[in-house]
């Protein structure tokens, strides 16, 4: 295993790409773009993106397509980081393409259920096949829930999908197999970061993980709450079981009688103090996660915090890019778009 | 030396001469527009905002000149003084007119060339395609698509059903460029396959036949036919520029003349049906401005004090001799005084050519900097040009006084025996240590130098606090020179100065001035004890916690700024250092090859270390010099003028 030290030119590289990426005033730039051809072709100007929009023609380009390079400049700049000091050896590092993996089956498993005899294939970006093999293709071609265990027989997913209850249709419940992929992936991912790093790294890296995790539950408990009225216990099983702030605050967030109530519970919690005045409660929550992000990347010394970190505020990069190009393309009012953008 | 004397001048006059007016300001060449008001809601003068009329025609004569390719040059515009607007736009028109068909037809042949280019592009990519393009797209029951698939989906294309076979042509990092076939029936589904994989259709004009090799050739020929054509237009068009370039170029000079001078319009008032234009004229100027409107019978010029209107702050013009005035370029690089403030023109120049002539004394480099500098006047810049003569004659006497000549430090030593002048030339590299405190003591003068001009401003300003108190005020001076004498004193010359009174006196007390320098400078003005200057709630800790670290600032600038002149010697001795490195090269060279890295060294030396010098005496001079006595508030002197520029962005 890599000294801290010894990993510190990849902390370095990942400061110096961190400059690169968009500010506020870029995102405004970028809103007060009139078309989608002008986003690409300003895209295609910032030094993020320029390598990615080499070969494109800005007013041919496919919007959709346009969203898919955004994230495989993203994907390939995760890949050329890890590899850098060739930190892509150690179990840990491959954690996002363990996250795609997942994406994928999810996707597959999604098809499926849906009844419509199509597969997930034309929304597998093409870039995963690269680096994921031949067998994403297989994954993303299944056409039955038995077809896709099959494909995935030997793996670690086989495992957790083949314990999931059959409908009676052939079919397993899509929530379910969710559940049980994230707490898996998340669970040794934590697992890898207790095991591979130092004590001080381990526990950067897990209050990173822990802290994505209660993010993902409180925005998905308010929507369930605000939006479908499910019941604390509803919530609760569909939630993830690993928590940062605690099991008995999550519960007692859980356990709101509305949405209201737990968006003062959740002002009181880490993840709501100091967020901005925001009804869109993913803004509010990320916002926070967001300066969490930027604080370990600037400060932390441990490569794997900050690998791990770089590539989440890529992914709001990103999500925050396709919110304001999906904007202009149905010609939302710059203010509105940048009122759902995660930026703080 | 000083600051120009300045006056304000009100024009005032009926409408209809409003243009002369503005044209004789123009030519009078020293007057500085103000605007008419500042507030036009509390004005009874009203802005002229009107659009200027000029426009559209000066748009049209450049448009012209562009289709015609005839270059905008300044000619001689007298003959359309009296056109109208109207008038000029009658005279684009019938120029037009004769122009616009060949215009015309020019553009639509280079719009196909360029329709024709991108299609070879897009075609190149599908060599290796040896059917015809007519064959392939007239197939009744095949549906055929050309275009670029993403590199990174081709993967994916195995998984579908064999519905569709795809052929590839050329794959590049990112796209595979190639054409799919399907049955007329599946088109539809194969389509939006095609489509979620984000395949780009290229459409292929239908002029295009034959095989990729064939229709790329043809296109060529087509290019080639298109732009022979073009080469037809384009000579008709040089017929007409031969026959209207002339005009088009008198015209556009009389219109961008006409044009800038409306453009003054802007901060011209106007009241009661007569303008109002304010501005300011240099003092000695304001018989020969009278002059020029003498014959305008309803101008009428009233002259003012400079300071009679409070909304206009008087601009500043250097007033110089002709030994410091290039130099004055150092003063507006750094900003300008204000009216009325200090011209600190002479002093720079005498500082910077001393500095210079010390820290690069060479008298033959000197020399060449003499020659050059002239030079450089005549051609490209005459302040700069005069600066670097300046300072190259102060490097041939403090080369003369080192002995140095292109590097031989020896070729003086008989002249200055002869003399009988025993302690000269200067050994550089035998009085180190002289040099170097000898800098110091240069820095330590131009400081002190610096503080007592200081004084002199402040006091002249009435500002006690800086006069006074201020850490470049008398207690600084004292406080520095006190400080500078014990020292030296006590190092140098073995002399016990540092008694206790003398700590006391001219150290202590002069700090407790320096540290207290508002609420003494309050005591003094106001008669009434405060912590701060605009009464803010200054707390008594605050006031600690701030001048503290203040102070710390000024006792610390003291020593940087004092060290600073170290560089001075420095530099004579890296100059002295380098110039022993060409030598030594020189002597390991052949005879023919000595002359050659003799001249080659010195001009090397000479850029090089030049420029180095000059940079750094800037630097003295604007932050251990400027600082403690100079603000750079002034606004600089504009006089309007009407200056040719076939830009029509231009101001």
């Amino acid at each position: 295993m890599l000294d801290k030290q010894s990993t510190n030119a990849t902390s370095a590289k990942i400061r110096a790409m961190y400059a690169d990426m968009f500010t506020i005033d870029n995102y405004r730039e970028l809103m007060s773009k009139k078309s989608v051809p002008d986003a690409a072709e300003y895209l295609s100007r910032h030094p993020g993106f320029r390598d990615a929009f080499r070969e494109t023609d800005p007013n041919t380009i496919h919007r959709g397509y346009l969203e898919e390079l955004i994230g495989r400049e993203n994907f390939e700049t995760y890949i050329r980081v890890i590899k850098f000091q060739g930190l892509d050896k150690q179990p840990f590092y491959s954690f996002l393409l363990r996250k795609n993996e997942v994406m994928t089956i999810l996707s597959a498993i999604n098809k499926i259920n849906s009844s419509l005899e199509v597969t997930a294939l034309p929304e597998l970006p093409g870039y995963l096949i690269k680096h994921l093999g031949s067998r994403v293709l297989d994954i993303a071609a299944a056409e039955t829930y038995s077809e896709l265990l099959q494909i995935l027989k030997g793996t670690q997913y086989y495992k957790v999908l083949s314990k999931v209850p059959l409908r009676e249709d052939g079919k397993a419940d899509f929530t379910e197999c969710e559940l049980r992929l994230r707490n898996n992936y998340y669970a040794g991912l934590l697992e890898q970061a207790e095991k591979g790093f130092d004590k001080s790294s381990a526990e950067e890296l897990k209050s990173l993980i822990l802290k994505e995790i209660d993010c993902r539950n409180i925005v998905n408990a308010y929507r369930m709450k605000a939006y479908f009225g499910y019941s604390a216990d509803e919530i609760k099983r569909r939630s993830l079981k690993f928590s940062g702030i605690g099991k008995r605050t999550m519960d007692r967030i859980y356990e709101s009688e509305d949405g209201e109530q737990m968006l003062e519970l959740i002002n009181k919690t880490a993840y709501g103090k100091n967020s901005p005045d925001t009804d869109n409660i993913e803004v509010k929550i990320n916002s926070v996660k967001i300066r969490r992000l930027r604080s370990v990347l600037t400060n932390s010394t441990s490569a794997a915090a900050s690998v791990y970190a770089f590539v989440q505020l890529c992914d709001i990069e990103a999500a925050n890019i396709i919110r304001i190009i999906e904007g202009i393309r149905y010609g939302v009012e710059p203010a509105v778009i940048e009122s759902q953008l995660v930026t703080l | 030396m000083g600051i120009e004397r300045m006056e304000l001048v009100n024009i005032i006059g009926s409408m209809d001469e409003l243009d002369e007016a503005l044209v004789r300001c123009c030519d009078s060449g020293c007057f500085h527009i103000e605007p008419a008001f500042k507030s036009e809601q509390n004005s009874t003068v009203k802005l002229l905002n009107e659009k200027n009329p000029y426009e559209q025609p000066m748009k049209a004569f450049s448009a012209m000149a562009a289709a015609m390719e005839v270059a905008l040059e300044e000619a001689d515009g007298s003959g359309y003084e009296k056109y109208h607007p109207d008038d000029f736009e009658k005279l684009a028109e019938d120029i037009e007119n004769e122009l616009s068909e060949y215009s015309r037809l020019k553009i639509d042949c280079a719009s196909d060339v360029s329709d024709m280019e991108a299609a070879v592009v897009q075609i190149n990519h599908l060599k290796g395609l040896n059917s015809d393009f007519e064959k392939i797209f007239s197939c009744k029951h095949t549906a055929v698509r050309v275009g670029r698939l993403p590199a990174d989906n081709l993967a994916k294309l195995e998984y579908y059903d064999q519905i569709f076979f795809f052929v590839p042509f050329e794959t590049t990092r990112d796209y595979c460029w190639g054409m799919y076939f399907c049955a007329e029936n599946d088109k539809e589904i194969v389509d939006s396959i095609f489509k979620s994989m984000y395949f780009e259709r290229i459409d292929i004009p239908e002029y295009v036949k034959g095989n990729a090799d064939e229709a790329v050739k043809k296109l060529e020929e087509q290019i080639s036919e298109k732009k022979k054509e073009t080469a037809r237009y384009n000579e008709e068009i040089i017929k007409l520029s031969k026959k209207h370039g002339e005009t088009v170029k008198k015209v556009f000079t009389a219109l961008r003349k006409k044009y800038d001078i409306f453009e003054l319009r802007r901060k011209v008032g106007s009241v009661k049906g007569k303008f109002y234009i304010k501005g300011f004229i240099p003092y000695k100027e304001g018989e020969r401005f009278d002059k020029l409107f003498e014959d305008l019978d309803s101008v009428l010029v009233d002259h003012l004090p400079p300071d009679a209107d409070a909304y206009c702050t008087p601009p500043t013009k250097l007033k110089n001799n002709w030994l410091t005035r290039p130099f004055s370029m150092l003063v507006e690089m750094y900003g300008l005084p204000k009216y009325g403030g200090y011209n600190p023109t002479s002093f720079v120049a005498l500082t910077y050519t001393v500095l210079f002539g010390i820290m690069f004394g060479d008298l033959g480099q000197g020399l060449l900097l003499f020659l050059g500098g002239f030079f450089v006047a005549k051609k490209f810049d005459k302040r700069a040009g005069g600066m670097v003569s300046r300072v190259g004659l102060s490097s041939m006497i403090f080369g003369t006084l080192y002995g140095s000549v292109f590097g031989f430090e020896e070729l003086l030593d008989p002249v200055f025996e002869n003399l009988g002048i025993d302690f000269l030339p200067l050994k550089v590299f035998k009085q180190t240590n002289f040099i170097l405190i000898t800098a110091v003591g240069i820095g330590i003068a131009l400081i002190v130098i610096s503080m007592l001009t200081n004084i002199i401003i402040s006091f002249k300003e009435k500002d006690i606090e800086k006069a006074v108190f201020g850490c470049n005020g008398i207690a600084g001076l004292v406080f520095y020179g006190s400080v500078c004498a014990g020292v030296v004193g006590t190092m140098m010359f073995d002399v016990k100065i540092m008694s206790t009174p003398f700590v006391l006196c001219l150290i202590v007390i002069p700090l407790i001035c320096i540290f207290c320098r508002v609420p003494f400078a309050a005591a003094v003005k106001y008669k009434q004890w405060r912590l701060s200057e605009d009464e803010e709630d200054m707390t008594v800790g605050g006031f600690i916690v701030e001048n503290f670290f203040e102070m710390f600032e000024f006792l610390l600038s003291y020593v940087s700024n004092t060290m600073s002149f170290l560089r001075v010697g420095g530099f004579v001795l890296s100059h002295a250092g380098m110039m022993l490195v060409v030598m030594t090269l020189m002597e390991g060279a052949s005879a023919v090859g000595k002359p050659i890295v003799l001249v080659i060294g010195n001009l090397f030396v000479m850029a090089m270390e030049g420029m180095i010098v000059a940079i750094q005496i800037i630097r003295l001079e604007f932050y251990e010099i400027f600082s403690r006595f100079y603000e750079s508030d002034g606004k600089p002197f504009e006089p309007i003028s009407v200056k040719f520029s076939a830009d029509l962005d231009a101001e």
